[in-house]
């Protein structure tokens, strides 16, 4: 009861903190509106081809996008994990009662609500330009988001109290960020390349979240991409939270 | 006499370079009574900050065992955070909130109802003197007002300890003063105080008992008079023409009656005298007759840097850096991680001397 709470309040904290940071907000609403802007004319004469769905480009496009956008989200709190640790804000939590896994929830509940701001805003902005709406398709795809999002969170805050300093975090962060990428099929599918990058591809989360985003994205609740999205996120953000906790718990800084 | 904090052998070790461990705590023993105010006082590194971290949970206790509040600090780390408040030298306000929003959401964590909250809220700004800008974003206050909020934060569950780590760094003497007022009043009100500092004039002048903390150990402890009457004596400095002659003039002194604990620094003769005023005409007169020119002296009542010297053989003021007399070297202490890196270890720049403690790392934590 009293985690539930905790929860709340550290939820509410980050919220207001990251609405009193209005340049955040601008990056956070252009980057997607960019991606559909600057890469989808790119596509526009690619769909049809062999191996690529014929439609809309945004249809085989926005789901990606939706994906990209709950890895990136994830990936920022720990950014002001960081500056919450050198300016002493974490370690005044942590010496409250507050539970240890609200210090971790709130700012990632926090940060996923922006998430799925966002996720509207593209969502809308995309079926103006053709984008088919499925409802309750993108109703379930919220999960995975949602799962991704959150592991690459937990991650993301765990990694900066372990690190410490933003060189290390930085480095690591961004050194995961391009293969991650480059590995889940956002802007293409990975099943145009060779066998060994879609071997490869299956140990990527983000990969499972694209390839289930599209699918759901479509309308369609059966089919292996679900299921497998579901197999492989559950666990993997169930196991990341506890690690990340009791990073929180025992965190030296 | 009732002991709200008892530690017993604390010690902490963190891995060092070439797997070699450094010991930042060696068997710490210490006890603090209900309604004290208690100064931990040594040189960066001695390990002060460590221990704090150790008896509020933040860090793990590698060896010994210690009880805040009637509680084992590492079986119930939980309860003992409920008991006690702990403001950190960073401070740890969120600069993006209202002072008020900083001290709700604080309370609220303690546990507190809202109502209730909004109430201690409101007395503990009025308290703190924040009152009047509780409405604006921590990142507008002055220095002396974020402090002051940091300590609020401390104090705004009303626990039965509060711990604070190097209080009155960054501050200038005013609101130094004035941050010792607010703290002795937290005293008056029943709270046990627990601080950590490294500036002597404010171990002397606010706490009621001190313990002196060097390479991880305590080395003497009492209240400032006692430790100052340790000493037994006003400590007399001699300057002579150079290192040969400072020699001679201890040779001469060193039998006299009433001197003790001569020692030879470069061309400066120090002793300590029982009666300092009284034995100064006679030793001047020796000197004289053997024909060491005294280019001048200084006469004081013992400090507590005299304790430090005499338990260490170091001056506070050089400690933490024993190859090198500690010049300022300007290097802010902010780059040495406070939190992570424990203070061991860290050189120390500036020793701040008694009546100047805006000066040195002042700025770096500001």
């Amino acid at each position: 009861m009293k985690a539930l709470t905790d929860i709340g309040l550290l939820f509410r904290r980050h919220l207001v903190q990251l609405l009193r940071s209005p340049v955040w907000l601008v990056v956070g609403f252009s980057t997607p509106i960019l991606y559909l802007a600057l890469f989808t004319p790119l596509l526009k004469d690619l769909v049809g081809l062999p191996g690529l769905p014929s439609g809309n480009v945004l249809d085989l496009f926005l789901p990606g996008i939706l994906a990209l956008l709950a890895f990136a989200s994830g990936s920022g709190p720990g950014f002001s994990t960081i500056f919450e640790l050198r300016s002493g804000v974490i370690e005044r939590l942590r010496v409250t009662p507050a539970s240890r896994f609200a210090i971790l929830a709130g700012p990632i509940l926090a940060s996923m609500l922006l998430m799925f701001c966002f996720d509207l805003v593209v969502v809308t902005i995309g079926a103006a330009f053709g984008f088919h709406v499925h409802a309750a398709g993108l109703l379930l795809l919220c999960v995975p988001l949602a799962l991704l999002m959150a592991t690459m969170a937990a991650f993301s805050i765990a990694t900066a109290l372990a690190t410490g300093d933003i060189n290390g975090f930085a480095a690591v962060i961004n050194g995961l960020n391009l293969p991650v990428l480059l590995l889940g099929g956002v802007l293409l599918p990975i099943s145009l390349g060779p066998e060994w990058m879609k071997v490869l591809a299956h140990l990527n989360p983000l990969y499972y979240t694209v390839t289930a985003a599209r699918v759901l994205a479509a309308g369609t609740f059966t089919g292996a991409a679900v299921w497998q999205a579901f197999a492989v996120l559950t666990p993997l953000c169930v196991v990341v939270l506890g690690w990340a906790t009791a990073v929180v718990r025992r965190a030296v800084a | 006499m009732t002991a709200v904090i008892e530690a017993r052998e604390l010690r902490k070790n963190f891995p060092g370079r070439r797997d070699q461990a450094i010991e930042a705590v060696r068997g710490v023993s210490l006890q603090v009574a209900r309604g004290e105010i208690v100064g931990f006082l040594g040189p960066n590194g001695a390990g002060k900050t460590t221990t704090l971290r150790m008896l509020t949970t933040l860090l793990p206790i590698d060896g010994g065992s210690a009880e805040v509040a009637g509680l084992d600090v590492r079986r119930q780390p939980g309860r003992v955070r409920a008991r006690i408040g702990y403001v950190s030298q960073l401070g740890g306000a969120d600069e993006l909130a209202t002072g008020r929003e900083n001290l709700t959401l604080q309370g609220r964590l303690y546990g507190g109802r809202r109502g209730d909250v909004a109430r201690r809220v409101g007395e503990v700004l009025e308290r703190f003197d924040l009152a009047g800008f509780a409405d604006r974003r921590v990142r507008t206050y002055s220095g002396g007002q974020r402090r002051r909020l940091d300590v609020a934060l401390g104090v705004v569950h009303e626990p039965e300890v509060l711990f604070l780590d190097e209080p009155s760094t960054g501050l200038d003497p005013q609101n130094r003063a004035s941050l010792w007022d607010h703290i002795r009043g937290l005293r008056d009100r029943g709270t046990t105080v627990f601080l950590t500092t490294h500036y002597l004039d404010e171990a002397d002048v606010l706490c009621d008992r001190i313990m002196i903390i060097d390479h991880g150990t305590v080395v003497a402890q009492g209240t400032p008079r006692a430790l100052k009457q340790q000493v037994a004596g006003d400590a007399i400095v001699l300057v002579t023409r150079d290192a040969d002659a400072a020699g001679l003039a201890a040779a001469e002194l060193a039998g006299q009656p009433g001197v003790r604990d001569l020692t030879v620094e470069a061309a400066a003769v120090r002793m300590y005298a029982s009666d300092g005023a009284a034995a100064l005409p006679g030793l001047l007169r020796l000197l004289d007759r053997a024909g060491v020119p005294v280019r001048s002296l200084r006469l004081s009542e013992p400090s507590l840097d005299d304790v430090f010297l005499r338990q260490t053989g170091r001056s506070l003021r050089d400690a933490g850096d024993p190859a090198a007399p500690a010049p300022d070297q300007g290097v802010p202490d902010q780059d040495a991680p406070d939190h992570g890196v424990p203070d061991h270890g860290v050189p120390d720049h500036s020793a701040p001397d008694h009546g100047a403690p805006d000066h040195g790392d002042a700025e770096a934590v500001a």
